[in-house]
């Protein structure tokens, strides 16, 4: 079945194309069906319906119902396999 | 390749800055100048570090990326600045956590997608603390552009 991720940041300009990009790579290597919708965070309410996750590179104080992870990892590259491990969690579980 | 588009006008060495706000003006007045951005860039990026900061601590190393919506923005580019004394920024994915940062690498995006092997190669350099160890040593804008270079063949 496919996966809806929601990739998030503030302007949907520099640090979600990276994340999103990330996500790509990681669902590929785990064989995981999944459609990415780059978005800003102002825009994440109208896009949930069918998400499964939500990764940000913002913080969010909201719970939008779907599980969410940070996506800061992907820019600092401080525990990048930590974030992949909980991404793969979410989407294969 | 980011050293390829890397030019002398965009980059800044030894920048005396007192605040982020300071730094947005004086690193955001060189993408203006040169044609890179328009007028409403800096007060743009003002805005948007306030609600989206863009801080990020490499193991000790403290680097800003400021960039804003395209609206602003002209054509592709990336200005580097150096400054002579840390400045404060707000972590990126935080509220109120600081970090002190002497390197800012700000881009003007146009369209993200199409750019995405570049901004791939800039996390790259930033998230390496050997090259920003070096990158803070420099005298002249060249040696800026050859740090890059090197760490770019390795990519």
């Amino acid at each position: 079945m496919k996966k809806k991720v929601i990739v998030a940041c503030g302007g949907a300009v520099a640090t979600s194309t990276i994340a999103a990009n990330k996500v790509v790579e990681l669902c590929k290597k785990n064989d995981i069906n999944v459609e990415i919708c780059q978005i800003r965070i102002s825009e994440i309410e109208s896009n949930l319906p069918g998400t499964d996750l939500i990764v940000t590179t913002s913080k969010v104080k909201r719970d939008y119902g779907v599980p969410l992870i940070t996506g800061m990892p992907f820019i600092s590259g401080v525990g990048v396999e930590k974030t992949e491990a909980a991404i793969l969690k979410v989407l294969k579980g | 390749m980011i050293w390829e588009e890397l030019i002398e006008p965009l980059i800044a060495i030894d920048l005396d800055a007192e605040s982020y706000e300071d730094v947005m003006e004086q690193i955001g007045g060189l993408l203006i100048r040169e044609g890179y951005t328009k007028a409403s860039y800096t007060e743009a990026l003002i805005a948007r570090e306030k609600e989206f900061p863009t801080g990020l601590d490499v193991d000790g190393v403290g680097v800003a990326i400021p960039h804003t919506d395209v609206s602003h923005v002209n054509k592709a580019g990336i200005a580097i600045g150096i400054l002579r004394n840390p400045v404060t920024f707000i972590q990126m994915g935080t509220d109120d956590e600081t970090v002190e940062v002497r390197l800012v690498f700000m881009l003007a995006v146009v369209n993200p997608n199409e750019h995405i092997d570049q901004l791939q190669r800039i996390i790259a350099i930033i998230q390496d603390k050997d090259v920003l160890n070096k990158l803070l040593k420099v005298k002249d804008t060249n040696q800026i552009i050859e740090i890059i270079k090197e760490k770019e063949k390795t990519l």
